[in-house]
């Protein structure tokens, strides 16, 4: 059973015997701590970035970040959102940066053409489509927004999680995705809508 | 308005839901090994925990060794100061060091927020505004009242023992804001001929930046919304009660420090 622990994340148990660990000087643990959050911690860096080598430049610094960290790690807290919140910190540094080399309108324009460029060959055109769309409205919210959506809706995190990791009260979640869901909507073409398929009409 | 047509906050939500297995993210890469490589070339012994959480005397001097041992490493591996750059950092302001640093036009606008006076840029901020004894009364004052908590920047005009900055236009600039409710606010970039040093001023976290001018970022209101970005001199920050501090000058470590001991 141990060999399928690399592709569970957020196991809490297994994640306080490696924080352990790894608190304590264990080097393996630690690398199996990155494994195991590697692909998390980078799709929250892409959101944050929309740019891979921004996005992997983010997560490794902030596993390094973090390593050195633990000494102040809270005994028992989680994990997972600890580690996001240094991500999402390490990305917007990366995306900054990346503000001073091109212009705003420059950037959004660049993630609409690469959120319509997203490969989905087995999916039906009107589905790609719809898919696309929201990839690209999706990477013209600001990345608050993005990011709580994200938690959320596509890495599955509980409301505690989601505060945690967004440094925010967690009476206060709720509320942000409602808002970032309406902004969202706002940014929609007028036109979108979803078919009885799931697909956009329009 | 067709508003009836659009999504429901449901439809929205699943369809979002199931997006997310399928969204375009490009692959993972492999992080395990470049983490382990930066990590066991600069051990930092974590701390022991079992006994230390229950004494605060032993948690104060773990939490020494650990901040001489990561000052020492800084000195050491650039890719450390950069991470602990990045994890120091005073509330409201986070530095990075970068090479090369990109340049910039030192003479952007500073956009400072409006001219005012004293009394009501104090009544337009949420924080008591600090006024350093050795320089007196600002030659100018501007309040933000768009930055969460406000902005107030303090301007000193040159005068003898106090030159001219060339990127403000200014002899000293102090700005004072609520770090604690905007933690990006300021994004410092430092390149590899500035100085940056972790400090305590008045015994609180700071930096001290000198050297080079280095690149400041003031963002308000989340990445996309406004950025303004120019070249800074010798800065000094810190953070006390919540409140960032910073003097910008072209003054000696030692000035500005003694500009800094009227502050709070």
């Amino acid at each position: 059973m141990k060999g399928s622990n690399r592709s569970v994340e957020g196991r809490p148990l297994d994640d306080l015997a490696l924080v352990e660990r790894a608190r304590t000087g264990d080097v393996n643990a630690y690398e199996a701590l990155v494994q195991q959050y590697q692909q998390l911690a980078f799709r929250v860096a892409y959101q944050v970035t929309g740019d891979a080598a921004d996005a992997e430049d983010a997560a490794q610094e902030a596993f390094v970040n973090a390593y050195y960290a633990l000494g102040r790690f809270r005994p028992g807290a989680p994990f997972k959102p600890w580690l996001c919140r240094i991500v999402a910190n390490e990305a917007r540094n990366r995306r900054m940066a990346a503000h001073r080399r091109t212009a705003l309108a420059e950037r959004a324009q660049r993630a609409q053409a690469s959120g319509e460029a997203a490969p989905s060959p087995e999916a039906a055109a009107e589905a790609d489509e719809f898919r696309a769309t929201l990839v690209a409205t999706l990477g013209r919210l600001r990345d608050d927004d993005r990011l709580i959506l994200a938690y959320r809706l596509f890495f599955d995190f509980s409301e505690t999680d989601m505060a945690e990791a967004l440094n925010v009260p967690k009476g206060t979640v709720k509320s942000r995705l409602s808002r970032a869901l309406t902004r969202l909507r706002a940014a929609l073409p007028a036109d979108f809508q979803l078919a009885s398929g799931g697909t956009v009409n329009g | 308005m067709a508003e009836s047509a659009r999504l429901t906050d449901m439809e929205l939500e699943r369809a979002l839901r199931e997006l997310g297995p399928r969204y375009p993210y490009p692959p993972t890469p492999n992080l395990a090994v470049a983490v382990r490589r930066r990590i066991v070339a600069q051990p930092v012994a974590p701390v022991r925990r079992l006994t230390l959480w229950r004494d605060p005397r032993r948690l104060a001097l773990a939490a020494a060794v650990v901040l001489v041992l990561a000052g020492a490493a800084a000195l050491i591996n650039p890719t450390t100061r950069d991470a602990i750059a990045h994890f120091f950092h005073v509330r409201g302001v986070i530095v990075s060091r970068v090479s090369p640093l990109p340049s910039v036009s030192p003479v952007t606008p500073l956009n400072l927020g409006r001219r005012t006076t004293m009394a009501d840029a104090q009544s337009a901020v949420s924080f008591t505004i600090g006024v350093p004894a050795e320089l007196g009364a600002p030659d100018a004052v501007y309040v933000d009242s768009e930055v969460p908590g406000g902005e107030v920047a303090l301007a000193y005009t040159p005068r003898p023992g106090i030159p001219l900055v060339k990127q403000t236009g200014l002899g000293v600039l102090i700005t004072e804001f609520r770090g604690d409710l905007i933690p990006g606010f300021l994004s410092k970039e430092v390149g590899p001929s500035t100085t940056l040093q972790e400090t305590s001023v008045n015994g609180h976290p700071g930096w001290w930046i000198a050297g080079e001018p280095h690149l400041v970022f003031v963002q308000v209101g989340g990445i996309d919304q406004q950025v303004s970005l120019r070249m800074a001199a010798n800065t000094l920050i810190w953070e006390h009660a919540g409140v960032t501090y910073r003097i910008e000058s072209s003054l000696s470590e030692a000035d500005a420090f003694r500009i800094a001991a009227g502050l709070p």
